[in-house]
Order: structure tokens, then C-alpha cells, then sequence
């Protein structure tokens, strides 16, 4: 069995432009066998382009493609034995369910007998064992993006690519089917890639993430790491909710300086426009005159479990999470402290990380 | 009651003012006429001095059409039917009865049911004429050759639209140049184009004068072949109203999700499969609908024919419109309007079957 | 459960797929290219070679259309500007000083034409250059019929969306029947047509309003609808001859009033469709906050739903149009000499003694297709955006 093994994907150096638009600097990246790699990146970033150059709906401008050790960059999408769950399932209105999923083997003239039974292990594997006779009109949103899934499973390919394919259901079913279609991959093993905007799928879903920003890879690593180790100050401020807290000031030595406060950094070096940065959840509120930073509060809100504190010190606000019995008033004087070993900082105009 | 109070009193009528000018028009213009026809039809037409005198002569201006002095014209030569015509004319009356009692046993209702006899009455009588003349080697009349160029010419023009429609949906350079070129024929005035057809094939002094000598045709002439003149006259149609069904039906495959096509691309589809499979169950609807369109003003041709061939040889070309215009052309008003009228029922039961038993059950399965 | 993997592999393709399959996605292979240029390169010169043997015979004399094909202008043949000459400079009306005249008489002649219930101002009827009068007649009464036909189908297009109608069976059957009784009254009885008019009307509001409750069946919007698009199917053959007796009746013959009535009507139901989907796409809650806000239904119709449809109202109003200006069947019957439009213009040159003056008449079709022509360029706009496939979808 051939899919269960998984294969390796390989962009080598793949950029792509539109007329003058650069979509894709040069882009890099290995995916192991049976990863669950997701691209992860706002609107613009070049996220889909990069998919949909994989599955060769578009031709790069420069750059391979490997799909195992096969170079696939001139190959037809046909021919590249990848399957893709579109954002929109896009599913044919004018075939049943059971055609929707058979459409593969269909095109490939596998025998009858054969299709019948594939079409059912498909959809027992999705659910959506009763639904054959249905049209997509027929089917809740749930249940097309199950048939959609059940498509791109029945002919086992090697690489699964889905694009956005839980952003057109409600929060709730999305949760579920996160859950799902996280489990269906570690059972197939099938190398998978996935592309999103959402943080929240990148981090529970993927053995690693990586994120694009403007056609450049900015960081490629597990999702943990990412979130503990960001590569620079765009992604420190795309991962995590509510995003990092940053600091503007200049680092002097090993300290930072900022309006009237100095706070003692995790790194030395000079730079005179530089930013600190801190998660909600590594900073504390304390008693005035204590603490890092002078401060005072803008606004408090109470989560469930904590509460969020939002504090202005000098220009910047930041966000402080605080547990849920936080008492204070809007224009109260308080103290912020840090987490020192959890500090990061950046350099302002480059956005990189001083380590 | 004030300039305020006129407009409050307006303002409050408004649904009646949005839609009695449309209807009033319609009343005068379309249904009144339409009712005033069946009193020339059914009438002896005279002039005198005074004005028109009609004289009620009941359906004597229909039954002519069909039995009398004007059958050759109208129907064709059918007295004498040979074998081939007499087994088609057979096959299609079986075909319709059991149509008919497929229908009764599936449950029709009676409205449909009756619907459905005239349909099929059409249908065998049409059948009737063609056996007839056609397929007993006999000249046919006016009414076949308006159904020539409605059924001929709606099929070639939906296949060469659409094809043309699917060369410009693929991925072609100059695509607007060439929209907005094949768009140009619909807009130009058929009275030119039956012109300029008439030029551009004339045999002696035309374009291809040379192609003609040398296939030896340079003593031939358009107006001599029935056969000829026919697709003549359908060439030009077709060069003024491919345009339409090219717009429309180019406009429905753009239509398609284009993740739809991408998903079958990946698939493994190939481009055929794909127009198969995907695109044309899809666009099937407004197919069909352009034919209907295209049918009902198919109907209605009279100026190509006119300038084309003056409806010879013979009656070789003449549409009913044509023939209705050439009886009043020659004072027989009473005629005229029967042979109007014919055409209006043959127009309203072909048109209003296809809409029935085709279209609305593609809407219908669209939905 | 079966593990076998389905691939398609690319070796093994066949014959077809070897020549055509693209090399990639949005592009064509070497023989789908040849295929398909040749294709759309050989329809172009269908497409073009009639127009363009319409214009170069514009320029012919006697001669050089005549004594076999000539096809390239100086080439084989000398350019004249014979057939011009023929409708504009050895007309003797047909100078700068008769058009500029024109334009006064046009001004003149409506203002007596709105006036006429007043006072009565005569009009002034010049000889002058046919040509000239043919296009004034078919630009006059192609924007007028448009104005009025995309005027009242729209409001009723619109009055059918927004509004509930539930007419009488009934009722349209005693219509039917009145108009039956005054028609024939009318022509066996010989009763003048406007007494018997007036006593089918009083007749038919009596009735509605004695019978009206006691009809039970009732239509709704989709059957008026319906009711208007199917006049498309009329033949206008069957109604031309009672409209031109009811035109004669009125004296309104051979007048621009009576085409631009006619085309209108002709046009109604294509207007009423496809303005009946655009105004359906509308969202209604902009209506309703401008209902809040204290405007009238017209004022509604005028400031709010008509601005949103412009793009669809633009191309109804070509379309509608294109079609008047080109209309030939009704101009024949409705119009001897003062209301000529340059259709029959066309056709008059085929009446000579001397045969077809060809040249003559190529002259007029191109003076007809170039504001055509440019039409076809402003409304690519709309074909581009296949507006026109909103009413097909249905």
C-alpha cells in the first residue's frame, strides 16, 4: 500500500508573478513523508498560490516542484496524483453523491464493481454511507464538505491538498471537523498539505506550520516552537490571541529603554529603535511604582476563566491576562511585570529578532 | 384637491400606474388586433369607395388553405403519396399515440392530457405533409419551409454558436476582440444582410466568381434550385444570428464555477471529459432556452426570403409570413389574414410544446 | 476494503491526447492552437467579408460592380464617390442649409404636434433630401419608441416585482368578449368604430364592477408576466392589417407617432423580461428604508431602484434600440413617404428599372450599420459582463 508509507513534496525555490506582481519569492520548503504540513498567512500572502502551483492549476515562474522524487513543476494535474478539497467543495450540482465521489474513478475507467466499492469505503470512512442518493443541494454544509473530503480520499493519492476547506461552516461544526479530519490523516498517513488564515487550525492541526507573509516564508517549524520561538516580529504578532504585547523604546547594552522605565532585556546590543515583546500571559499586574512599567488601566475584561486587562503605558496598550478575580477601575494607576526569560526583542525597522 | 394632494392620491395608486400603461398598450396594440384578425379571416374582403366591406363567409379562407385552390401553396403537392411517405406518416402517428398513452398511464392530468393531444395532432399532421411531399418526391408548400427554417436553422445556429461559444471560453488570446466581433452581425439591419448575401454569392459578379467557373457553375443561378435557395436563405440567417446564441451560450459556460472545472482538472478529467461531464449538464437550461428564443423569432422570417429569393423558385423559399404578405400584396385580405392566423397557431403549439415537454423540465431538474 | 491506489500515469495516452492535451493548465497545445486560431481566424473573415463587400461596393461605379469582382479598393478598381453623390450633392435639397432647415422644421413641427389641442399650427413640409429625412425618421422614432417601450416596461417590470396583482379570470373574459362584440359590430354592422369603442368600455367597467365579486378564479403576478412575454410570439403578421386599419381610422398613417407606438408594443415583452430579473436581484431593504424615510413610489422607482439597474437598463435600452432601428415589416405597411425609415430606403433602390442600383444601396446600408457598428463597441462593456445571460438563466 503504497499511500500509507507517504511521500515527500519538495518546493524548490518556486517563485511566481502576476504581470508585475510577485506572489512567491523564491520559495523553499520540504515536506516530510506523511507530514501535516499547513500554510498559514493572511490574505495576500501567497499561501494558495504556493497550493495550487503544487496541484498545477498555475505555473510557476520559476522553480521545481517534487512530488517524491518525481519532478512534477511541467507535469499536468492529472498526472500528479495529488487530490484538493476546494473552500467551496466544489461539487458537481448535477451528480449524486455517489457520482460526486465516483468522479475520479470514473475519468480513470476503473470497472464498475471496483468504483462501487470504493465509493462506499470513502463515504463509510466520512459518514455519509446514507447520503448517496443525495444531491449537494440536498446536504448541509457539514455533510458537502464530508463529500468533498470522501472525493479526494477515493482514489488514495499521494498528497492531499485542502484549501481553506473548514472556513464555510459555523464555529462549532469547525471544531468537530478539525477534530476529524486531524484524526483521518494520522490513519491514512497520507502526506497532507493544508492552507488556512486561521491560527487556530494551524496550531491544533499541523506537525509543523509554516508562514507566509508577502511571498516570503517566514518561519517553518512545529507549532509549538513557533509559538515559543518566533523567528521575528510578524510572526510573534500573527500567532497567539490575544497577539503579543510590544513595547516601543532602544535597546542600550542588555537593557531596554523606554518612556521613563527600564527594563532589563534577555539580549545585549544597541539599537536605537527597537521593540519589546511580551505575551499576555507572561505579563503581571502589580502594585504601582512596582513592577517594569508604569502604567495605567485602560479597560478590563472578564473572559470566564481570567480576565483581560488592558493597560496603557506611554503610547503603547497592552494586554495583561490576569486572573478572573482582577478587581481595578478604567484611569487607575498600576504596575506591569514581566516573565524575563519569556522577553523578546525585536528590531523595529527590519522586524528580525535580536538573539 | 391640491398639487399635495394629487401627488398623495397618486402615491397611493402607484400599483395601478406602474403596470396599466403596459397593459394598455398590450390590449390595443396586441390583443385587440390579434381578435380583429379572426374578423378578416373569416370574411370575403372588399374595397369600396367608402371604406373595407366584410362579408362573413365562416372558415371558407382556412378550408382553401387546406383543400381548396391554395393547398399546392400551402401544403404542398399531397395527393399522391408513395410508399416511403406513407410508412413515415404511419411511424409518426404510432409514435405520438404512444406517447399519448405513455402520458395517460403516467398519471397525466386532464389539462395536460389535452395539451398533449393537440401537441400530438401537430406533430402527426406535420408528419402527414412531410410524407407527403418530401419523402414522395412531391413539392412542399409555405408551411414546411417556415418548420425548414425554424427546425434547420435553429439547429445549425445552435451548433456553430455554440461551438464557437467553447473555442472562446478556452484559454485564446485576443477573446474580446473576437467577442465583439462576432457579436457585430445581430446588430446589422437583415434587410442588409439579405443583400449583401445576395452580392457576395451572385454568381457572375460576386467574390467568388472565380470558385464558381471553376466548378463549373458560371451558367447557374441561386434562383433555379429549390434546394439551393433554401440553404441560401438559412446561410444568411445564420450568419445574422449565430452571434446571439454565441453571446448567450458564451456567457453561460463562463458561468461554471471555475473551481468546479479546476476540481475536475485535478480529477484527471480531460478537457472533453470536462465539457461532458461538468460544463454542459450545467449549462443545459439556458441551452435550451436560447433555442426557444431563437425559435419563436425564427417563426416570424420574412426578410430574407423576400430580398434573397423573392420566395422563388417558385415557392421554394416563401415563409407563411412571405406567402400571408404576398395574398395581401395581391388584395385577397381575407386569405392574408388566414394564413396569418395559421401561422400564429402553428408558431403558439410548436413553440409552446418545446416550452412544456423541454424546457421546463430542464428548468425544473435545474433547480 | 480495497488498497489499491488509482493513478493515471502518462505514458500510455492515445493519439488524440498526444496532440491535444495542453502542457498545462491555461495553456493549449501546438495543434489545439492550430485547431482553434484556424477555426475563429476563418469565422472572423465570414464574419467580416460580407461588411466589408457592403462598403467597398459603397465605393464602386456601374462599371466596376458590373464587369465582374473587383475586391481591393485602388487596387483593381478605382474608389468613386458616385453612389454619394447620387444621395446627397445631385439632390438639390440635400445641402447644409436644408439639414440646418431640417432641424428648425423638426423643432417646429413638434411644437405645433404638442400645441395641436390648442392651437392649430400647420406644418411645414419641405422638399428635402430623402436620405437625410429617412435617417431623421428611423433616429426619431428609434429613440422615441425606446424612451417610451423601456419607460413603461420598466415600471411595469418593476410593478411585477414589488407588487402583489390579483386581476379577474373573469374579468380578462368579459374584456375578450366586448372587444369580440365591438369588432364585429364594427366591420358587419357598419357602426362607426369610436361609438361602439366607447360602448364596449362603459360596457366593460359596468360588468367588472357588477360581476367582478362573483368571479372566484384569480391570476397572480406570474401569470401576467407570462401574459406579457408570450406577445413576443405573435407574428406581426397577424396583427399588421387590423393595426393598419385602426391607424387609417385615427389618421395616423404614414406618421412617426404610429411606428414609434407599434415598435414600442413590439418591444414590450423583451423589455418586461429582462428588466423583470434585474429588478429582482435588488435587495429590497434599500426600498424599505427609503419607504421610512418618506419618499413616494416614483420617487422610490426615479432616485433609488433605477440607478441600481444601470448597467442592465443600459443594455435593455440598446438592445430595444437596435431592434427599432433596424425594423422593416411594420415600416412597410405603416409608412408611405413622410414617415420612411432608412430600412425601406434600402429596399427602394431594389425597385429600379434598371435593375438593383447596388452601389446606391450599399451606400445607405453603410450610412445604417456605422451608428450600429458603434453601438456593438459601447455595449461590450455589458456583453462582457454577460448581463444579457441574466434573463436566460430564468
Amino acid at each position: 500500500m503504497s499511500s500509507k508509507a507517504g511521500v515527500p513534496v519538495t518546493f524548490d525555490k518556486i517563485a511566481k508573478s502576476f504581470g508585475h506582481v510577485q506572489v512567491l519569492e523564491e520559495l523553499s520548503l520540504q515536506v516530510q513523508p506523511g507530514e501535516f504540513l499547513v500554510l498559514l498567512g493572511a490574505s495576500g500572502s501567497g499561501k494558495t498560490t504556493a497550493l495550487r502551483i503544487l496541484a498545477g492549476l498555475e505555473t510557476a515562474t520559476s522553480g521545481r516542484i517534487l512530488i517524491g522524487e518525481r519532478e512534477v513543476t511541467n507535469v499536468l494535474p492529472k498526472y500528479r496524483d495529488v487530490s484538493m478539497v476546494f473552500q467551496s467543495y466544489a461539487l458537481y450540482p448535477h451528480k449524486t453523491v455517489a457520482e460526486n465521489i465516483g468522479f475520479p474513478l470514473k475519468v480513470r475507467k476503473v470497472p464498475l464493481a471496483e468504483q462501487t466499492a470504493a465509493i462506499r469505503d470513502a463515504a463509510a470512512q466520512v459518514q455519509i454511507d446514507q447520503l448517496l442518493d443525495r444531491y449537494p443541494r440536498q446536504l448541509s454544509g457539514g455533510q458537502r464538505q464530508r463529500v468533498a473530503l470522501a472525493r479526494a480520499m477515493v482514489r488514495r493519492p499521494s498528497v492531499f491538498l485542502m484549501d481553506e476547506p473548514l472556513s464555510n461552516l459555523d464555529a462549532k461544526l469547525r471544531g468537530h471537523m478539525r477534530a476529524e479530519l486531524k484524526h483521518m490523516q494520522s490513519t491514512l498517513g497520507t502526506t497532507t498539505i493544508y492552507v488556512t488564515h486561521d491560527q487556530i487550525e494551524a496550531m491544533t492541526l499541523a506537525h509543523r506550520v509554516a508562514i507566509l507573509e508577502k511571498g516570503v516564508l517566514q518561519q517553518l517549524d512545529t507549532p509549538a516552537n513557533i509559538y515559543n520561538d518566533p523567528a521575528n516580529l510578524f510572526v510573534a504578532q500573527f500567532i497567539g490571541s490575544p497577539p503579543m504585547n510590544v513595547v516601543h523604546g532602544s535597546l542600550e547594552g542588555s537593557s531596554f529603554q523606554t518612556s521613563g522605565a527600564r527594563v532589563t532585556a534577555p539580549v545585549s546590543g544597541r539599537i536605537s529603535k527597537a521593540i519589546l515583546g511580551a505575551r499576555p500571559e507572561d505579563c503581571t499586574v502589580v502594585a504601582p511604582a512596582k513592577g517594569d512599567l508604569k502604567a495605567e488601566i485602560y479597560t478590563v475584561e472578564l473572559i470566564g476563566d481570567h480576565t483581560l486587562v488592558t493597560v496603557k503605558a506611554g503610547q503603547d496598550l497592552l494586554t495583561v491576562k490576569a486572573p478572573k478575580d482582577f478587581s481595578g477601575n478604567t484611569g487607575e494607576n498600576i504596575g506591569v511585570s514581566f516573565s524575563r526569560e519569556r522577553l523578546f526583542v525585536f528590531d523595529t525597522e527590519s522586524g528580525a529578532r535580536i538573539r | 384637491m391640491g398639487a399635495a394632494g394629487l401627488g398623495e392620491w397618486i402615491d397611493r395608486h402607484a400599483r395601478t400606474f406602474f403596470i396599466a400603461p403596459a397593459v394598455v398598450l398590450i390590449l390595443i396594440f396586441a390583443i385587440f388586433p390579434t381578435f380583429y384578425s379572426i374578423v378578416f379571416a373569416l370574411s370575403r374582403v372588399k374595397f369600396t369607395g367608402s371604406g373595407l366591406r366584410f362579408r362573413f363567409v365562416w372558415f371558407d379562407n382556412f378550408l382553401a388553405q387546406f383543400s381548396g385552390n391554395e393547398q399546392a401553396h400551402f401544403l404542398g403537392k399531397v395527393n399522391d403519396m408513395g410508399p416511403l411517405g406513407w410508412a413515415f406518416s404511419l411511424l409518426v402517428a404510432g409514435l405520438a399515440l404512444w406517447w399519448l398513452y405513455r402520458s395517460w398511464r403516467n398519471g397525466a392530468t386532464w389539462v395536460g392530457m389535452t395539451g398533449r393531444v393537440i401537441s400530438a395532432a401537430m406533430f402527426v399532421f406535420v408528419g402527414w405533409i412531410l410524407g407527403a411531399t418530401l419523402l414522395s418526391g412531391n413539392p412542399w408548400g409555405t408551411l414546411l419551409t417556415t418548420l425548414f427554417y425554424v427546425i434547420v436553422g435553429c439547429l445549425v445556429q445552435f451548433v456553430i454558436g455554440t461551438g464557437l461559444a467553447f473555442l472562446c471560453s478556452q484559454p485564446i488570446s485576443g477573446k474580446n476582440f473576437f467577442r465583439v466581433l462576432f457579436f457585430i452581425p445581430l446588430m446589422i439591419t437583415p434587410l442588409g444582410v439579405g443583400y449583401a448575401f445576395k452580392m457576395v454569392l451572385d454568381i457572375t459578379k460576386g467574390p467568388l466568381q472565380p470558385l464558381w467557373d471553376a466548378i463549373g457553375l458560371q451558367g447557374w443561378a441561386w434562383s433555379t434550385d429549390a434546394w439551393a435557395a433554401r440553404w441560401f436563405v438559412i446561410l444568411g440567417d445564420s450568419w445574422q444570428w449565430i452571434p446571439f446564441v454565441f453571446i448567450v451560450m458564451l456567457a453561460a459556460l463562463e458561468n461554471v464555477s471555475k473551481d468546479q472545472i479546476e476540481a475536475a482538472e485535478v480529477d484527471g478529467a480531460s478537457s472533453i471529459e470536462i465539457f461532458r461531464e461538468i460544463t454542459w449538464p450545467q449549462i443545459v437550461p439556458v441551452a435550451v432556452t436560447v433555442i426557444l428564443i431563437r425559435m419563436i423569432e425564427a417563426f416570424k422570417i420574412v426578410d430574407l426570403p423576400n430580398i434573397m429569393t423573392s420566395g422563388g423558385p417558385g415557392i421554394a423559399t416563401e415563409s407563411m409570413t412571405l406567402h400571408s404578405y404576398f395574398l395581401w400584396r395581391a388584395n385577397d385580405m381575407g386569405s392574408s389574414a388566414a394564413v396569418a392566423y395559421l401561422l400564429l397557431i402553428l408558431t403558439v403549439v410548436v413553440c409552446a410544446s418545446f416550452f412544456n415537454y423541454v424546457v421546463l423540465g430542464q428548468l425544473r431538474s435545474a433547480k | 476494503m480495497s488498497e489499491s491506489s488509482f493513478k493515471l500515469v502518462e505514458g500510455n495516452k492515445s493519439l488524440m491526447e498526444r496532440l491535444f492535451e495542453p502542457p498545462a493548465i491555461g495553456k493549449m497545445s501546438a495543434m489545439a492552437k492550430v485547431v482553434a486560431y484556424g477555426l475563429l481566424a476563418f469565422w472572423s473573415l465570414f464574419v467580416i467579408f460580407p461588411i466589408y463587400w457592403v462598403i467597398i461596393t459603397a465605393f464602386k461605379d456601374a462599371g466596376a460592380v458590373n464587369q465582374g469582382p473587383f475586391y481591393v479598393p485602388f487596387v483593381d478598381f478605382q474608389p468613386t464617390l458616385d453612389a454619394w453623390r447620387v444621395h446627397f450633392s445631385v439632390d438639390a435639397n440635400c445641402d447644409l442649409y436644408s439639414i440646418g432647415r431640417q432641424f428648425f422644421l423638426l423643432a417646429y413641427n413638434s411644437l405645433g404636434f404638442v400645441l395641436s389641442p390648442v392651437v392649430t399650427i400647420a406644418p411645414m413640409e419641405p422638399q428635402i433630401c430623402k436620405v437625410y429625412l429617412a435617417f431623421t425618421n428611423s433616429l426619431v422614432i428609434g429613440l422615441a419608441s425606446t424612451a417610451l417601450c423601456v419607460s413603461v416596461g420598466s415600471l411595469a417590470a418593476y410593478a411585477l416585482v414589488r407588487f402583489q396583482y390579483k386581476p379577474k379570470f373573469g374579468n380578462a373574459l368579459v374584456f375578450v368578449l366586448l372587444a369580440l362584440l365591438m369588432i364585429l359590430a364594427t366591420s358587419y354592422m357598419g357602426i362607426p368604430w369610436y361609438v361602439s369603442a366607447a360602448a364596449a368600455l362603459a360596457l366593460f367597467f359596468l360588468l367588472a364592477r357588477a360581476l367582478g365579486k362573483r368571479f372566484k378564479a384569480s391570476l397572480g403576478n406570474g401569470d401576467i408576466l407570462f401574459w406579457i412575454i408570450s406577445q413576443r410570439i405573435l407574428p406581426p403578421i397577424v396583427v399588421i392589417i387590423p393595426i393598419y386599419m385602426m391607424f387609417q381610422a385615427v389618421g395616423l398613417l404614414d406618421t412617426h407617432l404610429a411606428l414609434i407606438i407599434v415598435y414600442a408594443v413590439g418591444n414590450l415583452p423583451i423589455v418586461v423580461w429582462l428588466m423583470h430579473d434585474f429588478f429582482a436581484g435588488l435587495p429590497i431593504e434599500l426600498e424599505e428604508s427609503a419607504q421610512l424615510d418618506g419618499a413616494s413610489r416614483f420617487g422610490i422607482f426615479w432616485d433609488i431602484v433605477l440607478p441600481l439597474t444601470r448597467p442592465g437598463l443600459a443594455a435593455t435600452t440598446l438592445l430595444t434600440l437596435i431592434l427599432n432601428w433596424n425594423e422593416y415589416i411594420f415600416a412597410v405597411f405603416l409608412s408611405t413617404a413622410k414617415a420612411q425609415t432608412m430600412p425601406i430606403m434600402v429596399a427602394a433602390k431594389n425597385a429600379g428599372e434598371k435593375g438593383i442600383l447596388w452601389w446606391e444601396m450599399c451606400a445607405i446600408i453603410v450610412i445604417m450599420i456605422i451608428p450600429v457598428i458603434l453601438m456593438a463597441i459601447i455595449l461590450q462593456r455589458y456583453i462582457a459582463k454577460g448581463v444579457l445571460l441574466g434573463a436566460v438563466k430564468g
